[in-house]
Parts: structure tokens; C-alpha cells; sequence
């Protein structure tokens, strides 16, 4: 379960690999952020020391951003606009259901989360987490917070979701957006496998003023499924059975419905300025973070 | 197109075995449970139209439609399907099987009889016997038996089939279709089924109650026998053999014809004859006693029938006739007299001293004990038509004569006058003479001048009127009459024309009388015969071609030859058509017998076939089979 020994910080990751998440940022498409001060510069005009434009003076505007030179010569006052430097807020969304608990999807999800948090965090970003289960003994979100002490929060919170539970994917995004207030990033991590229309969600998201970033997280088995002969499949969530004949036969047209899957989750995310990507669990953090994530341009070394 | 029937229509209740058949499939399917974390892409997959193509959803329920497919084909079989050979299904079937001598004839290249092609047809039909098929087998030559009852019991039939065999004598219809006839009162029979070699009498005296299918099997090869053989007097102690030989080829057949005497061959003579041709030998033969003679005939090639090949004749031991005329009647014994080989009692007595003799002549006096096979009554109307027949004192003429009468031949009787007029009673007519056993040969104008009755082995012939009271005596044809009865003797004595004797019943021998004696057949079986009375022993079967030893213990009596003697049978010529009384029938060749098909059989082999199909495909799928 875990890859690091106990004197580490966390559980999910080693050290080294922690450091070299610590200097990573994320990479949003747009420069959605809030009002309150943080090193991400707003798409507004603000008051940091950065000129960003000149415009018109209308009533009612602040005097001392007139621009007296310019007054001077062409005796029209002209307002300096500077870039204004705000927050984004990251929203890591864990899928925690008990479809996440085969093989690897689980750690591999929580290791992205606490790699997106920490870099967040580092970054002076507000950072909120959200795990989708069902336990009720177990906390299902982390407050929005930042600052480097909350770190320890976030792994924290992140280390104890041990998940369970039948909880569709865009009905959890729905019950977070009734908790959620800020513009950002909202970073999905699921394995997307759900009966359900993930489209309304997704536009949910993006009203609310969030870049959706998918992260599908597939295991070994659900890719390259190894099965043959007449088969009863079990839903792991829901109990339901779905009985199927010469499963070996039906391999391609289980990889076209994958790829079919991916393709329509990309386009969704792409249609709303967002992100989306599919791992295997097979891969280590590493190879998905320095490799895949930092060749797509997720994440800034 | 026919559609097939069932035997076992109750079979189809089983098809209700295809309701928990496809319960137990879908609670008893024991698929391996796999737990997988989301059935979504699954689903997907499931719902994909390529998987749900007509073949795909074929696959996917393969093993259920297979076991389907087994029970249908299954519980069909049950049902016994049979393909029919008519509209409707013939529940009695008799089978009408030619057992004549031309059946034995064998084809030239398989070396098959015609009986044995007929047994194949037939036992194929017993094989496809459906349940409520019944078939009863008769077999015909110049007569009919019946061989089995109506049956579905294939094995009684089929053993019945097998101990059938070829007769030696010609085939006759009439007989076995008054057979099956009768079965029409208590059966419903609708088709009577023939099946022959065609080659049969195309005159058949009898009305059909059914409809005939007249099948045969293919002409036999070609052929040459002996036809005919009969000797003639020739002088006291001489004889002229003749021989008939004929053919069925188009082409001419040669053959070495032989005369054997006492099991020596005393002749031989090559003939070459075709078909519609028949060449006629004669072989003078020296007799003055009984010499038994048996032609035999020696095919140059191939020779189709073998039991027509082989005929006997026995020539009586030379004798004059034995005549007794009655004293008064002096213009019968003057013309009698004259005839050759011939010995008159000279007696003026009125009765015969001896107590048998070859003719008698008498009047109303009678002869007393005496008998003879063939007597000439004149003037005498016969007891038993006293009350029919009233002789009055008047004249009489003759109205018609039968002219095609032995008795009458070459007589002109035309303008004879006659003193005497028999006449028949008020109320009576012809009818009631036949009826007593009178042929009349002469009628006259109130009533019969002349009467002929055979009683057996002896023919009488009966003078209504005294020749003596008429101008007969004067005419041209009274001596004619005198020889003509001196002829008719002479024949029945044997003793101037001798036929050899046709398979079917042997002529009457003469022996002992009231004495048992032992018939030794050809086959070597035999019979027990009771001389009767007379001293004759009548009516004994003869079904096959050879010698017949009369033996009384160990001791031969004497023996008597057959032969087939038949031109239609050696022909071997099927007939195209039997004329019956109001209709014809086709026979035809191309026609095989038809019969219903069962084929239960091949829904069960493919049954078989499914089970494998399905062992190997599953077995297959799961990587048990390489």
C-alpha cells in the first residue's frame, strides 16, 4: 500500500518525491482566480505593481490611477490598469467509491490529489478536497485552506479516505458544488465509470467558474481485461450481475467502448476549456506526474 | 408438395418439455461470477448493435438454441415423420407378388431373378411400415395364396416375403384378385398393388372393386424353351414326336434340342430361333409300349429362364381300341367297323361281355356294367332330363349345330330329316340343360337333337332322336360322326395323340383302384393321393417342372413328366396393359413401389449430430479441445 518507509512525511509518496512535487505548479488554461490576494495574477485589472493597460476615465474612478503624464500631454485623463494578483482555488475531487478500490486506483488517486494539494499549496492556492464514498465514519471533504501548514492537513485527509460505497460520480460533483464557493481549478479523479451523465456536472463546474480537469485512473484489468468464456459479472458497487457470453469475444468491442469513453470524457473536458487524461494505475506516480502530466502541460517544473 | 405425417402425433406433447427446458437454462446456467468494478463499459458493450446483430445474439444464446434445436428434432422423432408416398395414407395395403415361372428369370448381368427385384421393392415397404399401416402378401401364378393376413408385424412379414418363390407355371390373375376382392368386404382397401414382370394373360375375366396399381419389375434377358410337345400315331406302333421351341430375343438363339429315352439321349437338333418365332421339330419314335421321353433343350448362350428348358412325355403302350356297339344299332357298327387300330366285339348279345372298354355305342338297352370313358347314347335321352325333355311322334329338323364341336367336325347336317321330335317341356329352356351338365351340340326344331355332358375323365354324348328314324345314316356325315367318335376314344385313350402334361395339376393316372399311393415330386417331397373308384388318381398339384414317380411303398408304379409348356412365359413379353372388363390398366415399368418414407431416423442421426456440434463448440470455447 504504501511506498514509503514511516519516517516519511506521508504515507502516499516518499520524500524526494515530495520534494520535487514542492517546486511544481499547476498550469491552468485560464487565469480564473479570486478576489482574495495570491500569486496567481487575475484577468481583472488589479493594483500590483505590473502595468497591464490604459483605459478611458469614466465617473466615479479612483484619481490615483490617472495617469498624469499622459494628461499632460494629450489632456485627456486615461486610468493606468495594473494586473491585479488573486488566489485560484484547487478543488481535488476523489473518487472513493468501491469501484476505485481494485488494484492500484485508489493509492494512485490519492498520491495525484495530495501531488495536485501540495502543489497548490506551495503555490499560495486556496485548496479544498473532496472524497466520494459512502463511509460515514470517515470525513468526505477538506475545507478550503492555504498556506503551507495545511500540507499536513491535506495528507492527512487524504491518507485516511479508505472509500466504499455506491456514489456516481456526478451526483458527488453536484453535492460538492452546493459546499463550494471560489473560481479555480477542479481537479477530478475517478475511474468516470458510471451510468450517469457526466456532461451536467461538468457544466456545473465550469458555471462555477472551474477549469475541469479530468483524471481517469484505470486499473491493469480494466484495460486489458483478461477474461474468456461464459461469465457472470458482478457490479462491485451496486451487486448487479450482467451475464456475458464468449467474453473473449467481445474484447474489441470492450476496447472501442473504453476508447470511445475517453475520447467522449476529453471532449467534454476540451468543449469546457478543461483537461482530461487516462492513467493505469500500473504506471508509478513519477511516470504519471513528470512524464504524462508535465508532457501534456498540467504542471510546471 | 407433400407434406409429411406423423405416426406418433402424441409425440408433440413433449414439445412442452421446451418450457422447463428454457427455465432450467436460464436457472441452471452456471456462469463463473466475476466481480468487476463498474458493469457501465460492460453495459456499453452489451448494448453495442454490433453485439446485438441477429448472429451475435445467436452466439450469445447458442448453447439454449442448440438444446432447442436437440429437443425439437428430438421429440420429431418420436412423432415418427414420414414422407407420403400419397395424398392420403393407405392403411391397407395388399401386395399382389408374381411367384409365376417367369419371375425366376434372371437378369444377365446382376444374375437377379425378377422375384428377388420384387422382394427388394417389397421388403422396402415393409421396412417403412408406418404404425397404423397394415400389408398383407399374396402370391399368384396360375392361382392365388394368400401368404400373410394384414400385418404390421415386419418380422412375420418379411419371413413370409423370404420363403416366397418362383412357381413353374404361368402366371393367371383372375383368381388372386377374386382373393383380395373378398378381403374389400372387411378391409377398407382402396388400391390393390401388383407386382409383376408384365408378363401375363392381358385378358382378365373380372371387375375390378379397386383401384389396380399394376408395377414391374424390367423384362428378364433373353430366352429360349420348349413351348409345346405332343406325339401323334403314326402307325400301330408308331409315334411322331413334335417338338415346339421358342424365344424371347429379337435376335436368333441357338440351342441343341435333345430327346432322351429312359435317360438316354436318343436325338439331337440345333434350332435357332427369335422372338415372335418358334421353330416346330418332329422326332419319329418307335413304341409299342409305354416309353417315357423327355426333350431337353441346350442353350447356345445365356438363357434367362432355365425351368422351360426341360419338358417330359410318356407314350402309351400300343393297343387297338376297345369298341362295344350295341346289336341293334347296325349302321353305327358298319361304320365304325371300317375305322383303323380298332378292335369291335363282335357279339350278337345284347350286353358287352367285357366290363370296360374305350367307346360304347348304345341305345336304349343300354350296356349294362360296362363302362368306357366315352360312350355314344342313340336314341336314349338321358334320365336326369326325362322331365325336360318329351320325345313325340313327329318330324323334326335341325335348326344349328355347333360346328367347332370334335364330335360334329366336318359334318354337314343341314336338311336331315327326322322321324322323331324331341321336345323340350313347357317352361324349360337350354339354361336348365346346363345347368344339369348338357351341352347341347345339335338343336332341333322343338328341342335338342344332341346332347354332350363330361362327367370327369368320361365324356357321353346323347342322340335325343334314333339315327335310325332319320336320313342320317344316308348322309355323307354319319360315317364323319362314327370316326369323329372313334377319335375322341382314340384321344381320350391316349391312343392316338398324347400331350405332354403343363405344370399346375397332373393329368388323371390310371392305377388301382380305392388304393393309397405315394407321389414323389421333383423337389423330392411327397404327397399321398387316394386312387378313386374308377381307378384314377385326379387332381394332384404339380407346381414344378420334372418327373412325378406314382409309387405305391417302395415300388414305382409309373411316372408322368411336366413341363411349362407355356409360350407367354417363355416369351418372357410383359404386357402393356390388362384389359378387364370395363377398364384397362397400364402397367408400368418406371414406376417403382411407392411407400412412405419414415425418417426418424435422420432427425435422430442429426440430433446426434447437434449433440456433437454442441459438445465440440463448448468444449472448444473453454480451451479443452486443442
Amino acid at each position: 500500500m504504501s511506498d514509503t518507509a514511516p519516517s516519511q512525511l506521508t504515507t502516499l509518496f516518499d520524500n524526494s518525491t515530495l520534494n520535487q512535487i514542492e517546486r511544481m505548479r499547476l498550469k491552468p488554461n485560464r487565469r480564473l482566480t479570486n478576489r482574495a490576494r495570491g500569486e496567481h495574477l487575475s484577468g481583472k485589472g488589479g493594483s500590483s505593481t505590473d502595468f497591464a493597460d490604459f483605459r478611458d476615465y469614466v465617473a466615479g474612478d479612483d484619481l490615483r490611477y490617472v495617469d498624469w503624464n499622459i494628461f499632460a500631454r494629450l489632456r485627456r485623463p486615461y486610468i493606468k490598469q495594473f494586473q491585479h494578483e488573486e488566489e485560484m482555488h484547487v478543488v481535488l475531487l476523489v473518487d472513493a467509491s468501491t469501484s476505485m478500490l481494485f488494484e492500484d486506483k485508489m493509492l494512485r488517486a490519492k498520491q495525484l490529489a495530495a501531488a495536485f494539494g501540495i502543489m497548490g499549496l506551495q503555490n499560495v492556492e486556496r485548496v479544498s478536497a473532496y472524497a466520494i464514498h459512502a463511509r460515514q465514519d470517515q470525513p468526505w471533504m477538506l475545507p478550503p485552506g492555504a498556506g503551507r501548514t495545511r500540507i499536513r492537513k491535506l495528507l492527512k485527509f487524504l491518507e485516511g479516505i479508505e472509500g466504499g460505497g455506491n456514489i456516481p460520480i456526478e451526483k458527488a460533483i453536484e453535492t460538492m458544488l452546493r459546499f463550494h464557493r471560489g473560481r479555480g481549478v477542479a481537479i477530478i479523479i475517478s475511474d468516470f465509470l458510471t451510468f450517469g451523465d457526466v456532461s451536467r456536472p461538468l457544466n456545473l463546474l465550469y458555471s462555477a467558474g472551474l477549469e475541469v480537469w479530468g483524471l481517469q485512473v484505470l486499473a491493469e484489468s480494466e484495460i486489458h481485461p483478461n477474461v474468456q468464456g461464459d461469465l457472470r459479472f458482478v457490479d462491485s458497487e451496486t451487486q448487479e450481475t450482467l451475464d456475458i457470453t464468449n467474453a473473449s469475444e467481445l474484447l474489441n468491442v470492450y476496447q472501442d467502448q473504453r476508447i470511445w469513453l475517453q475520447n467522449a470524457l476529453h471532449s467534454m473536458c476540451r468543449s469546457r476549456q478543461g483537461r482530461f487524461m487516462s492513467v493505469s494505475s500500473g504506471m508509478t506516480l513519477p511516470t504519471i506526474l513528470f512524464e504524462h502530466l508535465c508532457r501534456q502541460g498540467w504542471i510546471l517544473r | 408438395m407433400k407434406l409429411p405425417g406423423f405416426v406418433n402425433l402424441f409425440g408433440a406433447w413433449f414439445l412442452l418439455a421446451l418450457i422447463p427446458l428454457i427455465i432450467l437454462y436460464f436457472l441452471k446456467l452456471r456462469r463463473p461470477k466475476m466481480e468487476v468494478p463498474s458493469l457501465a463499459l460492460w453495459q456499453s458493450v452489451v448494448n453495442d448493435q454490433r453485439v446485438n446483430s441477429p448472429f451475435q445474439k445467436f452466439r450469445r444464446n447458442l448453447l439454449l438454441l442448440l438444446q432447442i434445436l436437440l429437443l425439437c428434432l428430438l421429440v420429431l422423432a418420436l412423432m415418427q415423420p414420414f414422407l407420403q408416398a400419397d395424398a392420403e395414407v393407405a392403411e391397407y395395403k395388399p401386395l399382389l407378388i408374381d411367384c409365376s415361372a417367369s419371375m425366376s428369370a434372371t437378369d444377365e448381368f446382376t444374375g437377379k431373378t425378377r422375384l428377388e427385384l420384387v422382394k427388394e421393392r417389397v421388403r422396402a415397404q415393409i421396412d417403412n411400415l408406418t404404425g397404423d399401416q397394415r400389408i398383407s402378401l399374396f402370391a399368384f401364378s396360375n392361382t392365388g395364396r394368400r401368404l400373410t393376413e394384414f400385418s404390421n408385424d415386419r418380422r412375420a412379414l418379411l419371413k413370409a416375403l423370404e420363403a416366397l418363390q418362383a412357381t413353374d407355371m404361368p402366371g393367371q390373375l383372375d383368381d388372386v384378385l377374386r382373393m383380395a376382392a373378398a378381403y374389400t368386404r372387411t378391409f377398407p382397401i382402396k388400391t390393390v398393388t401388383i407386382l409383376t414382370d408384365g408378363n401375363l394373360p392381358d385378358q382378365v375375366d373380372f371387375e375390378l372393386p379397386f383401384s389396380l396399381d399394376v408395377q414391374r419389375v424390367d423384362a428378364g434377358g433373353p430366352n429360349v424353351g420348349i413351348t409345346e410337345m405332343s406325339a401323334r400315331r403314326s402307325g400301330p406302333e408308331e409315334w411322331e414326336v413334335f417338338v415346339r421351341v421358342s424365344a424371347s430375343s429379337v435376335d436368333l438363339r441357338g440351342a441343341e434340342l435333345q430327346l432322351w429315352e429312359d435317360g438316354e439321349q436318343r436325338e439331337s437338333h440345333q434350332v435357332e430361333v427369335s422372338n415372335e418365332e418358334s421353330e416346330r421339330l418332329v422326332f419319329p419314335v418307335t413304341a409299342n409300349q409305354t416309353k417315357p421321353l423327355e426333350a431337353r433343350l441346350v442353350p447356345a448362350g445365356f438363357d434367362s429362364l432355365a425351368v422351360d428348358n426341360r419338358v417330359w412325355l410318356t407314350l402309351p403302350a400300343a393297343r387297338p381300341l376297345k369298341v362295344w356297339v350295341s346289336p341293334k344299332l347296325a349302321s353305327w357298327r358298319h361304320a365304325v367297323r371300317v375305322q383303323p387300330n380298332l378292335d369291335l366285339e363282335e357279339s350278337e348279345t345284347a350286353e358287352p361281355r367285357g366290363a370296360e372298354y374305350d367307346l360304347l355305342i348304345v341305345d336304349e338297352d343300354g350296356a349294362g356294367s360296362a363302362e368306357a370313358p366315352v360312350k355314344l347314347f342313340v336314341g336314349v335321352v338321358p334320365s336326369d332330363l326325362q322331365e325336360l325333355i318329351k320325345v313325340e311322334e313327329d318330324v323334326s329338323s335341325v335348326v344349328d349345330w355347333n360346328r367347332t364341336a370334335p364330335m360334329l367336325r366336318h359334318v354337314q347336317l343341314a336338311d336331315v330329316q327326322i322321324g322323331e321330335q324331341p321336345r323340350l317341356a313347357v317352361g324349360a329352356a337350354t339354361k336348365d340343360l346346363e345347368e344339369r351338365g348338357y351341352e347341347v351340340l345339335i338343336d332341333g326344331n322343338a328341342g335338342p337333337l344332341m346332347l354332350q355332358r363330361r362327367e370327369g375323365l368320361s365324356v357321353s354324348y346323347w342322340f335325343t332322336f334314333h339315327t335310325d328314324r332319320s336320313t342320317l345314316p344316308y348322309r355323307v356325315g354319319f360315317p364323319i360322326i362314327a370316326a369323329n367318335v372313334v377319335e375322341a376314344a382314340l384321344k381320350q385313350a391316349s391312343l392316338s395323340e398324347v400331350v405332354a402334361a403343363a405344370t399346375g395339376v397332373l393329368p388323371p393316372i390310371s392305377v388301382d383302384a380305392n388304393r393309397s399311393y405315394t407321389i414323389r415330386t421333383p423337389d423330392g417331397e411327397t404327397l399321398s393321393a387316394e386312387a378313386n373308384v374308377a381307378g384314377t388318381l385326379d387332381g394332384i398339384a404339380a407346381s414344378r417342372v420334372g418327373r412325378y414317380d406314382v409309387m405305391d411303398g417302395s415300388n414305382i408304379v409309373t411316372s408322368i413328366g411336366t413341363g411349362l409348356l407355356s409360350g407367354t412365359e417363355t416369351s418372357l413379353k410383359p404386357v402393356e396393359e390388362l384389359r378387364f372388363s370395363e377398364l384397362t390398366v397400364a402397367t408400368d415399368e418406371a414406376k417403382q413401389l411407392d411407400s412412405d418414407k419414415p425418417f426418424w431416423w435422420f432427425l435422430a442421426l442429426l440430433a446426434f449430430g447437434v449433440l456433437m456440434f454442441e459438445w465440440w463448440y463448448f468444449q472448444r470455447a473453454r480451451g479443452v479441445m486443442v
